[in-house]
Parts: structure tokens; C-alpha cells; sequence
């Protein structure tokens, strides 16, 4: 039974990781299955493993039930032909993972990138100076106008952004699938929702070139929207995709504060 | 009593669970008629109108930038009906399900996962109300797809049989790639390019039998697919047989290698002592094909929105010395300025058709590369190009530098051993790119060595489409891979690692044995 447990345990989780994430994933975006690359779930299941043997053996009870019937399986002698199977067993095994580490194949290296990277405390745009730390939308307050300025926001992002970022808001526009990284989805948690709305603007103002290294500005096809847009234009987007995405932006203690 | 009750009760959810089972099976089909116009507007006017104008007028702000453009509701023209040929007007679930699956290679989403059955309906009925077209007629029948036929090789070569006689070829070419010989606008007057039948997934209607059935019989209206029903007053018909031979005939066409594997992006290099002689040798038939889409330029300056080719597909070979790349994409136009065939089809003026491949000179070493738009001031790429030429000047490669969008200098195409050819049949470029692994100026092109991943990117111009300069397709980075040949550490380590394993648990084996309590 205590040989059993790890095994099962490890087994669980595995499946959690191959099904079950891929599964909230469908849930959340319709139509799509993201597995969890190959290198992140080798990583995962040397901890699992590590952590199942670990807490499996963390008691002398625990260790002997483990160990116990490994030790007879391989010297019992009335037991010489399970043995033969076990060893067979585990030097094909071993053999087969030999191979899939050194046969050729075309995988891709994995790249990982910092979606959200620190932003720089300033940001040079329409050839001035933003304090990100302290950074407000300007519409944001002016209440009569609100429903007025977001639809004019919506007009620049039909304009501009849609293509990639999409109707939906989810980062799949009809031009979004030559690009890798992808455009933002802005409806999951994980984009606007958790960011300030001055983020957001340094974002769009300075595009995949304004990203620092770790957030790899060669690659993302982010335009510099500095150079196309004014700021009153890219002020009234953001609010839109907030607004159209249904979330809200951010508030950090600096800027709550000084409200 | 209460054992009674318990019964009952079960029986009462049982019967109710059933019932709901039944009503969302039948849904669709409940709720047709039974949209709440009043909703409709309200989504229509948070989600619908930045296309389709406020009031359906095809006059929304996006609308200048989308070829097709969006459906304009005042007019109540649509294109994708299944009702029976002899109908007017569209069925209320051509409506629903062109708002529920999106139109794919159009800026029309499927709004499945985020507006309910229910949601859709309200909308539907909105969009009828915007035009007088629909009146009190009620819903009309649905095509007649009672008589299809199973698809079978006799099948298959009947179609295209009625493929000839009704010359669908004049269209969408021999081969099904849409390679038209004529030129194509809608009744409005914009331009419209003939379906790629090879990919039958950008089907704006749906690519089952019965959907691609649909549209041989009912045309598309207000374009120049006109209807092949033997009762419709267009000049080629087709009997029932023979459209559904049609069917299955246009389904055979389907192209696998022209859908992009998810999550593919290698371009993978095979060793081949002798190199391709040129884009149509047969040994290309042993490469592996990766397909990679190609989008419009749309991050700089002038951007670039309405693109006419989708897709490149990309091959490679490498020996001691040379790399040879071939590059092929379904294209409808062999854009030939001069050539009069070509200049009749062509939108706007005409320009050469070009492909162009990109890679940095110096590889990286960790994740950083130089910016995929051209390179950047401190990381210079090499790019490789083809040019269909014209009349007058013959089809041309050349070989050149960036240090940032649109910052050329020429580079030297002689020192690096480059040599491209191309041609163009039925409806697809085949552009073959060879050059020397290593070169003698090592700061201006990529010195290609075999076991690294390159990064590679690629660009098309399609010269009938408008394209030229900053407005082209294009992609982001990709990688290059060229494989070094199975070595014995392909045998040896798996080998010995066997081995390895086996002897250490026999000998584990036998010490336990021994020490045994």
C-alpha cells in the first residue's frame, strides 16, 4: 500500500497537469486545448516525483513500506522470475527515454518571456517625459463625457488595434496568427485586468521596441503607437478596452491615494 | 408514503432532465422566429456596429479597412443562403450561424463563446429589421440535400467532368487555387478574388457537403459565383447528380499540407549530398514542408490591411557546403507588369510579385535577436529576395543587408554563392533560394551551420493586389533547423545505457540475495 500511494499520487497530479490545465484553459477560451509545453511539465513532474518520494519516506514506517518490497522483489529468490520482468522492465524503459533524448528531431527551443515586465519609472513619448509611478487618465474622471470618450476610444481601436487584438478582445483578430508571441487577450485575468492603466499606456505608447530585454522587444509586433497616435487618442483606447472587455483597471496605493 | 413521494419526485426529475435535453437539442429551431429585436440592438450596438455602421449601413469606422467589407444590413443582400434556390431571401439560420461560426480570412468573428443562442437570435432579428427586403415572407424552406451522394472515385471524376463543363476553372482554375482568368468584382463594384478550393477551412459558409452544396446550387449573390441550379436562369447548370459530383469533387481538393500545424515553427532542413537542380526537381518531394501563415504588415508606417495570400510553405535541403531553400505559396495572380493577361486581372497597378526570407548575420547565442521588422541598429539581418520581373526585365534575385526597418544597403550576392530561380503553375509560385553555408564576409551575411536554430522570417508581395514596399504579408520570427545527419550516438547511448541497467540491477540483485535476513 505505501508503494502504491506515490505512484498514484504522481500519476494525479500528472494527469492534472496533461488534462486538467488544458481543460480550464478550454473552458475559459472555447475551441482551443493549451497543453502545457513539454519543458515546463518535465520540470513540474521532477518536483512531484522529488516531493512524492520525500514525503513517502519521511517516517521509518513510510520509508521501509516503500523500499520493502523493492528490496524483496529483487532478492527473493522465490520470486526470480517477477525479477527478470522487473529488470527487463526498467532497462527498456530507461533505454526508450535514452533515445528520445538523443534521437533527431525539429522541437523548437522553448523561449520564455516576461509578459508584464517592470516598467521603467519614465517613459519618453510625443517627445516628453510620463511618470508612469504617478500617471492618471485624464478621462477617467471627466464623468459627463464618459460614454462620449469611450466610444471615440472605440473608434481608434476599431481603426488600429482590432485586427490583432480582436473584436472580441481576445488577442485573436484576424491578423493575430502570423504573430509569436500572440496580441494580448485582454479578457483573461491575466492582461489589463491586473495592470494600472499608466502601464497600459507606456504599453501601447512604446510598443514591443519600448519593452526592456527580458520582455523580448525583438520579437512581439506591438507597433510604437507614439508614432501614429496622439495621446489623447491612446488615453481614450485604453479606457475603451477596459470598458469593452468588461474589467477594470488597476489601482495602485500611490495613485488610490492621491484621489 | 414517503417511499411513494420518493418515486415520484424521481420520476418528476427524471422527465424534467429529459425535457431540458430535449429543448436545447431542438433550440435552435424553437427559437428561430423567436428574437427579441429590441435585445438585438442592444448587443448589435455595444459589439456589431464598429463594422456594420450604427445603422447597418456597412459604415462603421473599421469598414474602410476591410476587403471584404462587412455585409451592409439596409441592403439585405447576403451571400451565404442554404434556403432552397428558388427563394429570395436568406433562412434565419444563415444568419445565425454566419454570427455564430465567423467568416473565416474576414473580420467576422464567431461569436459562440461569448453571446448565448439566445443572444444571437436577438441579434438576427435586429439585422432583419434594418431592411424591408424580409416584409411578413415567412422563413423560407431549407436547399433540398436529400439526394447527395456519397463521395467515391467514380463520384470524384464526375465532378470533374461537370468542373469542365461548367467552367469553374475560369475561376478558380484547373487546380482549384482560384487562379482566375478574368477580372472579378461584386456587384458593388469592389474587388472580390475566387475561393482557394484547396483550403477548404477559409470556406466563408462552411465547408460540409451540404454547406458547399448550398452554394454551387444558390451561387453567391451580388458576386460573380453565380448559382448552378438547373432552375436558376444562369447560363451554366448543373442537375442535382452533378452538383453533388461537384461536391465531392471540390472536397478531393483539399490541401493538408496548406493548413499550419499548431505550434509549428521549424523550417526543417534535411542533408541531401546533391542539391535540387531547381524549384521543380523531384528531389523536392523527399524535403518535409512546414506551412507558416503570412499576415499583413500592419505594425508600421504605411500599414497595410487587406491582403490577397494567406500561407507560405517552406523546404529545406543542405549539404558540406550549400543550403537550398524552396518556398511555395498559392497565389491567383502571376503579377508579370507588361504581360496583358496579367494586367487585366490585376487590382490597381501592377507590380512584380516578390518573396523575400530573412535571417540575422550574426546567430544569437541566448534568446535576444535583432528585431523582426528589418533588424535594428545593433543587430543587422541578411535577407534573401526573388522578383518576378516583367516584360521587359527578367524574374531576378538578390541578396541584401538591414540595420532597421526600411535601412537597406546592398549586399553581395556573388561573395555568398546565391542563385534563385522560380515559376509559376496553376495558381501556386514555386522560388527555390540556394547559397554557401559560410561565407567570406562574415559581418554581412548569416554564416549557416547545421544543429543551431536560426531564426527566420519571411515576406510576400502580391503585385495584382496592390502590394508593394512597406504593404506586403509577412511573419514574425520562425526558426531554421538544419538537421545533422544521424549519428551513432543515436544507437550507442541508448545502447549503453541497456546495458547499464540491466547489469546494474542484476548485480544489485545478486548482493541482495546474498545479504538476505
Amino acid at each position: 500500500m505505501h508503494f502504491l500511494k506515490p505512484i498514484i499520487g504522481v500519476l494525479v497530479a500528472y494527469l492534472l497537469i496533461k488534462i486538467g490545465v488544458p481543460f480550464l484553459g478550454s473552458l475559459s477560451h472555447p475551441g482551443t486545448w493549451p497543453v502545457v509545453p513539454t519543458a515546463v511539465m518535465k520540470m513540474y513532474l521532477f518536483f512531484i516525483i522529488a516531493g512524492a518520494f520525500v514525503a513517502s519516506t519521511f517516517s521509518e514506517e513510510g520509508y521501509n513500506g516503500l523500499i520493502g518490497p523493492i528490496v524483496d522483489l529483487y532478492g527473493n529468490p522465490a520470486k526470480a522470475k517477477l525479477r527478470l520482468g522487473a529488470v527487463a522492465a526498467v532497462s527498456l524503459l530507461g533505454t526508450w527515454v535514452a533515445y528520445q533524448y538523443v534521437k533527431p528531431s525539429f522541437d523548437a527551443p522553448v523561449e520564455l518571456r516576461s509578459v508584464h515586465p517592470a516598467p521603467p519609472s519614465s517613459a519618453n513619448m510625443w517627445g516628453k517625459s510620463f511618470e508612469l509611478q504617478t500617471l492618471k487618465n485624464p478621462f477617467r474622471e471627466d464623468k459627463a463625457n464618459f460614454a462620449k470618450n469611450v466610444e471615440e476610444g472605440g473608434i481608434v481601436y476599431y481603426k488600429n488595434c482590432f485586427y490583432c487584438h480582436g473584436d472580441k478582445q481576445d488577442g485573436k483578430g484576424h491578423f493575430y496568427s502570423a504573430f509569436n508571441p500572440i496580441p494580448a487577450n485582454f479578457v483573461d485575468v491575466g492582461t489589463i485586468a491586473m495592470l494600472t492603466e499608466s502601464f497600459v499606456f507606456w504599453r501601447v505608447g512604446t510598443g514591443g521596441p519600448g519593452l526592456p530585454s527580458e520582455g523580448a522587444p525583438w520579437a512581439t509586433a506591438m507597433p510604437v503607437w507614439h508614432t501614429m497616435l496622439s495621446e489623447e487618442e491612446v488615453w481614450k483606447a485604453v479606457m475603451f478596452i477596459y470598458e469593452q472587455s468588461g474589467v477594470q483597471p488597476r489601482v495602485t496605493a500611490t495613485v488610490a491615494e492621491k484621489k | 408514503m414517503s417511499l411513494f413521494k420518493n418515486v415520484r419526485y424521481t420520476g418528476l426529475a427524471v422527465w424534467g432532465i429529459l425535457f431540458a435535453i430535449a429543448i436545447t437539442y431542438a433550440a435552435p429551431e424553437a427559437f428561430a422566429a423567436a428574437g427579441d429585436a429590441k435585445k438585438g440592438e442592444a448587443i448589435y450596438q455595444k459589439r456589431c456596429w464598429w463594422c456594420h455602421g450604427k445603422k447597418g449601413g456597412a459604415d462603421g469606422p473599421a469598414a474602410p479597412f476591410l476587403i471584404p467589407p462587412p455585409r451592409d444590413f439596409t441592403l439585405g443582400m447576403y451571400k451565404y443562403k442554404t434556403s432552397d434556390p428558388k427563394a429570395e431571401i436568406p433562412r434565419d439560420e444563415d444568419l445565425f450561424r454566419e454570427i455564430t461560426n465567423g467568416m473565416p480570412g474576414t473580420g467576422m468573428p464567431a461569436w459562440n463563446d461569448i453571446l448565448k443562442d439566445q443572444d444571437r437570435w436577438d441579434v438576427v432579428a435586429y439585422i432583419k429589421s434594418l431592411t424591408d427586403l424580409f416584409g411578413k415572407t415567412p422563413n423560407p424552406a431549407q436547399i433540398d440535400v436529400s439526394k447527395k451522394i456519397k463521395s467515391s472515385a467514380d463520384s470524384i471524376a464526375k465532378g470533374k467532368q461537370a468542373f469542365q463543363t461548367a467552367k469553374c476553372y475560369e475561376c478558380h482554375g484547373q487546380l482549384g487555387k482560384g487562379d482566375l482568368t478574368k477580372k472579378l468584382k461584386e456587384d458593388s463594384g469592389i474587388r472580390v478574388w475566387p475561393r482557394n478550393l484547396t483550403k477548404p477551412w477559409t470556406f466563408r459558409g462552411g465547408y460540409t457537403a451540404e454547406d458547399i452544396y448550398a452554394r454551387v446550387s444558390n451561387g453567391i449573390p451580388n458576386t460573380p459565383m453565380p448559382s448552378f441550379a438547373a432552375d436558376a436562369t444562369s447560363s451554366g447548370k448543373l442537375s442535382v447528380e452533378d452538383r453533388w459530383h461537384v461536391v465531392n469533387y471540390v472536397m478531393s481538393l483539399a490541401e493538408p499540407t496548406s493548413q499550419v500545424k499548431d505550434g509549428e515553427n521549424v523550417v526543417k532542413g534535411l542533408k541531401r549530398d546533391a542539391m535540387p537542380k531547381d524549384e521543380n526537381d523531384a528531389a523536392w518531394g523527399e524535403a518535409q514542408s512546414t506551412a507558416f501563415f503570412m499576415v499583413p504588415q500592419i505594425v508600421q508606417k504605411d500599414r497595410f490591411f487587406t491582403p490577397a495570400n494567406d500561407l507560405v510553405k517552406v523546404k529545406a535541403f543542405y549539404n558540406e557546403n550549400e543550403i537550398a531553400l524552396l518556398l511555395e505559396w498559392d497565389d491567383r495572380t502571376k503579377s508579370i507588369p507588361g504581360d496583358p493577361t496579367a494586367e487585366l486581372i490585376a487590382w490597381d497597378t501592377i507590380a512584380p510579385d516578390m518573396i523575400a526570407v530573412q535571417t540575422p548575420v550574426v546567430l544569437p547565442s541566448g534568446s535576444e535577436k535583432p528585431y523582426f521588422g528589418h533588424g535594428d541598429g545593433s543587430h543587422t539581418v541578411s535577407m534573401m529576395a526573388w522578383n518576378s520581373g516583367t516584360t521587359a526585365a527578367p524574374a531576378v534575385g538578390s541578396m541584401m543587408l538591414y540595420t532597421g526597418t526600411g535601412k537597406r544597403t546592398p549586399g553581395d550576392a556573388a561573395a555568398a554563392g546565391f542563385t534563385s530561380s522560380g515559376s509559376y503553375k496553376d495558381g501556386t509560385w514555386k522560388v527555390m533560394m540556394k547559397r554557401k553555408l559560410v561565407t567570406a564576409n562574415k559581418d554581412k551575411e548569416t554564416q549557416i551551420e547545421a544543429g543551431r536554430f536560426i531564426p527566420i522570417a519571411f515576406a510576400n508581395w502580391d503585385g495584382s493586389n496592390g502590394e508593394g514596399g512597406s504593404k506586403h504579408t509577412m511573419t514574425s520570427w520562425n526558426w531554421l533547423f538544419l538537421q545533422p545527419p544521424t549519428g551513432k550516438e543515436v544507437y550507442l547511448v541508448p545502447l549503453l545505457v541497456l546495458i547499464l541497467l540491466a547489469g546494474g540491477q542484476l548485480l544489485a540483485a545478486k548482493f541482495l540475495e546474498k545479504n538476505r535476513k
